[in-house]
């Protein structure tokens, strides 16, 4: 049988806290397919930020292995884990993480500063980002003045923008409203129909029952159920 | 990431924090402004004395004098006569050699006159830098010229108020000359009168007769000697000259090169001398002491001369030339070995002003470090934001090391046009208080490109090293602690 396209095996991420040790991942061993729309729920503290950072290269695990099409990402080193980064992930977070002073469209085109974009095309696919967006008239616009919504759809096409494999999301409509969940949800599921694989964490389960074709929930840093069906959850 | 797009964000970064930047070039600003006006100060002063050094040719001059016994380990005592002129004159890369030869003499003009002390010189030695400058006239060009050069000084003491005004026109040199005969006949003289008295002296005390008689002889020799002094003083006669003023010649000159007031040709000043001594009696003592008192004329191969001046060709190189004199038994004084002690000296000058402003840039480099940590602790968000896209911690350290760079290169830039403002109105006031204490007016600042490069080189360098803990700081912030949800 074939490998999965990315996997974890008993990856643990401990924390020290003075004489405590922290379990915020303990032996998680994950499977993700490519074009899976996979949500990690859980409630606070349960480990699923930390599964997500861990993931995304962003972090590195205590003990255990990620594999990424077969490519062991504890053994790389910086310069490596920076390219799996700029190059392979795109990530969304819940309080946006846009630089304030740039606008929009300099958000976006930050993103394609690390793949060795040239500068000749970054205004172009960010301009054509931001239009498939339907934000195009934001572009000149800091974030300052732009909405929740509008915030998390310049978030997000900076994540595409370079045209990633797998798009992270963390929470990314936990400072939205109703109405802005909704559309960023269906953006969201729009880009896994057109075979973009997401891993998104939430604590909301209706949503992640919606849009998700993998439900997987964590409690103190474990994955208690991975294969349980999104209808099937309670 | 790009050096360009390095640059462009850390630009944009500066312009952001428009206030907080324009307080840290400051500080650059004023260190680099200090370090370049006081090394300006340094190497103006050090252009000014090559300056002058180059323009009375007093690199290319040798001053040689006889050793005394003390100085030297052998018996023997080289002489400095026209045989060892010779001799020096043969060594590669020497020009000319003279010596100098100096009577003091009264110049008339009209009914004003003047003692003053006059030197002899050679035609080839006046057509040199050192009279490159003359105040009016022109040089005396043969050694038996019946020309005079005097110096400005002796214009007033003549009447004279303006250079122009005294040339051509005669003037009447004369001079005191004493001969041997007339020391030896007044010496001689009263002879008989003391040997009569001596002898009887010594019959009247015979018991104590060796001791007195060596007194009276030790007596007899000083008396004898200052007898034959004071006839050459007393009978000295005077001869007179009647020569035209060919040109004046500035009289500001340093060291040991300072000119007499008035310059004769060489032979023309030896007919003074060939009639007998022109000196004073410390001439004479000087040839009793050498034993060449009844043969010294000029033109005698073994007159000593107390020093002579070497001049070289132009390029030659000064040290073979005053390592062969100094071998032949000479003490030497070389302008250009002063002028190398000079520089060195103005190496430790311009070190010790370089130390002060790197002070006063070190200084400044900690507001560029409080800057970048501030910079840094309010950007933590943004780093991670720069993480997540795939930013390398080489690129967060480049960052904020091109902008420490920025700083320190934007304040070096205007430090250095600040340092050539300071070095200006320096140079102002300068000229104003020099024109005012009569002294000629020169340039005390320089700026050389050397000290513009090695400024902006300062700059820019002290600065990254300012930035570089605040660099490294950035570059190992958490992204997972710095995007943490607040």
């Amino acid at each position: 049988m074939d490998k999965p396209w990315l996997y974890t095996d008993n990856v643990c991420r401990f924390y020290r806290r003075k004489t405590a040790v922290v379990k915020a991942v303990d032996s998680v061993s994950l499977s993700i397919e490519c074009g899976d729309f996979i949500s990690l729920i859980g409630s606070s503290g349960s480990g699923k930020s930390t599964m997500l950072n861990l993931l995304a290269g962003l972090d590195r695990p205590t003990s255990g292995d990620i594999f990424f099409e077969d490519k062991s990402l504890s053994s790389m080193n910086r310069q490596e884990l920076s390219s799996y980064r700029a190059n392979k992930i795109g990530m969304v977070f819940q309080a946006f993480n846009l630089v304030p002073h740039l606008t929009a469209q300099m958000n976006v085109e930050l993103a394609l500063y690390f793949n060795g974009t040239p500068k000749s095309k970054r205004q172009f696919l960010s301009e054509q980002m931001l239009s498939q967006l339907g934000i195009a008239d934001r572009s000149d616009h800091r974030p300052a003045d732009l909405s929740g919504g509008e915030q998390q759809r310049v978030a997000i096409a900076r994540a595409l923008v370079k045209s990633p494999d797998i798009l992270f999301a963390d929470e990314p409509t936990g400072n939205l409203d109703e109405k802005n969940t909704n559309d960023i949800m269906t953006l969201l599921s729009e880009l896994n129909k057109q075979g973009l694989t997401i891993i998104m964490v939430t604590h909301d389960l209706t949503l992640a029952n919606n849009v998700s074709n993998k439900i997987m929930q964590m409690h103190y840093g474990q994955i208690v159920d991975q294969e349980r069906k999104p209808n099937d959850l309670s | 990431m790009t050096f360009r797009d390095l640059i462009a964000t850390a630009t944009g970064n500066l312009w952001r924090m428009k206030l907080r930047s324009v307080l840290t070039f400051s500080g650059i600003v004023i260190a680099i402004a200090a370090f370049v006006a006081m090394l300006s100060f340094g190497a103006g002063m050090q252009l000014n004395i090559a300056e002058q050094f180059e323009k009375l040719g007093l690199l290319s001059v040798i001053q040689v004098y006889p050793k005394n016994a003390q100085e030297t380990d052998s018996s023997a005592v080289a002489e400095l006569n026209n045989a060892a002129l010779e001799y020096i004159e043969k060594i590669p890369g020497v020009e000319i050699v003279y010596p100098f030869e100096s009577l003091d003499l009264v110049i008339k003009l009209g009914d004003s006159e003047t003692t003053v002390s006059a030197q002899a010189l050679p035609s080839k030695a006046v057509e040199t830098k050192l009279f490159s400058d003359l105040a009016a006239g022109e040089l005396f060009t043969a050694d038996s010229s019946r020309k005079v050069l005097i110096s400005e000084d002796i214009l007033a003491k003549l009447g004279i108020e303006s250079a122009d005004s005294i040339l051509d026109k005669s003037v009447i040199i004369s001079i005191k000359v004493a001969k041997i005969d007339s020391g030896v006949v007044s010496m001689l003289r009263p002879l008989s009168d003391i040997i009569q008295t001596r002898r009887k002296e010594m019959q009247s005390d015979t018991i104590r007769f060796v001791e007195y008689a060596q007194n009276a002889i030790r007596e007899e020799l000083g008396g004898a000697l200052n007898r034959f002094i004071d006839g050459f003083m007393k009978n000295r006669e005077t001869k007179a000259e009647t020569l035209s003023v060919c040109g004046v010649f500035n009289s500001r000159r340093n060291g040991r090169l300072r000119l007499k007031d008035i310059i004769l040709p060489v032979a023309t000043a030896r007919d003074f001398s060939s009639s007998g001594f022109t000196g004073n009696p410390t001439e004479i003592l000087a040839e009793l002491q050498t034993g060449n008192l009844f043969v010294a004329n000029s033109n005698s191969p073994i007159k000593d001369y107390s020093q002579a001046t070497v001049m070289m060709e132009q390029n030659a190189l000064y040290e073979p030339i005053r390592d062969s004199i100094e071998a032949a038994g000479f003490r030497t004084f070389s302008f250009a070995e002063q002028f190398k002690e000079i520089r060195q000296f103005f190496r430790y000058f311009n070190l010790a002003l370089g130390l002060i402003g790197i002070i006063a840039l070190m200084t400044a480099s900690l507001g560029i470090i409080n800057t970048m940590i501030m910079s840094i602790t309010e950007r933590r968000r943004e780093i991670g934001i720069w993480m997540s896209l795939g930013a390398d911690m080489n690129d967060i350290r480049r960052l904020f090391l091109v902008e420490s760079g920025l700083i320190g290169l934007i304040g070096a830039i205007g430090g250095v046009i600040f340092g050539y403002i300071i070095s200006r109105v320096g140079s102002l006031v300068a000229k104003t208080f020099m024109e005012n204490e009569g002294v000629p007016p020169m340039e005390i600042f320089h700026i050389p490109i050397w000290l513009v490069l090695t400024a902006l080189l300062f700059g820019v360098l002290v600065s990254l090293l300012a930035g570089f803990y605040p660099a490294n700081r950035a570059a190992k912030i958490d992204p997972v602690v710095s995007l943490r949800n607040e």
